[in-house]
């Protein structure tokens, strides 16, 4: 990877969005917080590994999902992200909203 | 009764040396009399030493499941010394605040590449608990 002082735009805007996602994770109970921390640590290793570092266009949409999937994470009634099977799913995580909010 | 005190207390006060030389060196040094003044209510009374800011810093870097905590020291270098990628950093730069009850911005979080910096960081941070 880059030395740090010669981080991207691209990549700090990356960067800016898990840390955007670990201080939401922060604000749920601890075992959600947990479970936020392992899918969305999963999630953005795996598009680090396999994801082509000049695939922009790619990255970009990566970065709005990713932006929208936080912002809605942010609502309260929200209490965690769920995968199933990662691999599969080429939508990426989806949220999951609490049963007291149904 | 008060009004026949009055005169006495102003004299006594008037000829007691102290309160005059304070407020002399109250006016000659107002941010120190501030600086007085604020101490008992202030809650930074008891700011971190340097010793105690590295020493917690050590520990978050040790318990970061990534890391080796032998190859942990106060010089270290997070990417090149402990083989962390950038999403560690960051993890590791959000532990800190949490260690420390902070919250880095993005800005000041992107240049915390090593433990001389995060030691920098917290050290002179005001706030850092």
């Amino acid at each position: 990877m880059a030395s740090r002082s010669k981080l991207s735009g691209i990549q700090k805007q990356v960067l800016s969005l898990y840390r955007g996602f670990l201080r939401t994770a922060r604000l749920k109970s601890p075992e959600e917080r947990h479970r936020i921390e392992s899918v969305v640590s999963a999630e953005f290793r795996e598009n680090a590994r396999n994801v082509d570092r000049k695939n922009f266009v790619y990255i970009e949409y990566l970065l709005r999902r990713g932006k929208k999937q936080l912002e809605q994470l942010k609502d309260p009634d929200i209490t965690g992200l769920s995968t199933l099977e990662i691999n599969k799913c080429p939508a990426g995580p989806t949220v999951e909203k609490s049963p007291i909010a149904n | 009764m008060a009004a026949a005190l009055r005169p006495a207390i102003l004299r006594r006060i008037r000829l007691s040396p102290s309160p005059l030389a304070a407020a002399a060196s109250a006016a000659s040094h107002p941010h120190a009399l501030a600086r007085w003044l604020s101490r008992p209510m202030s809650s930074h009374d008891a700011h971190l030493t340097r010793d105690e800011v590295v020493d917690r810093l050590l520990e978050v870097l040790k318990s970061h499941p990534k890391v080796d905590p032998s190859k942990v020291s106060p010089e270290a270098h997070f990417e090149k010394d402990l083989g962390l990628d950038s999403l560690d950093t960051v993890e590791v730069v959000m532990a800190i605040e949490e260690e420390f009850k902070l919250e880095i911005p993005d800005q000041e979080a992107d240049k915390i590449d090593s433990l001389p910096l995060a030691i920098e960081y917290v050290a002179n941070h005001p706030m850092a608990g």
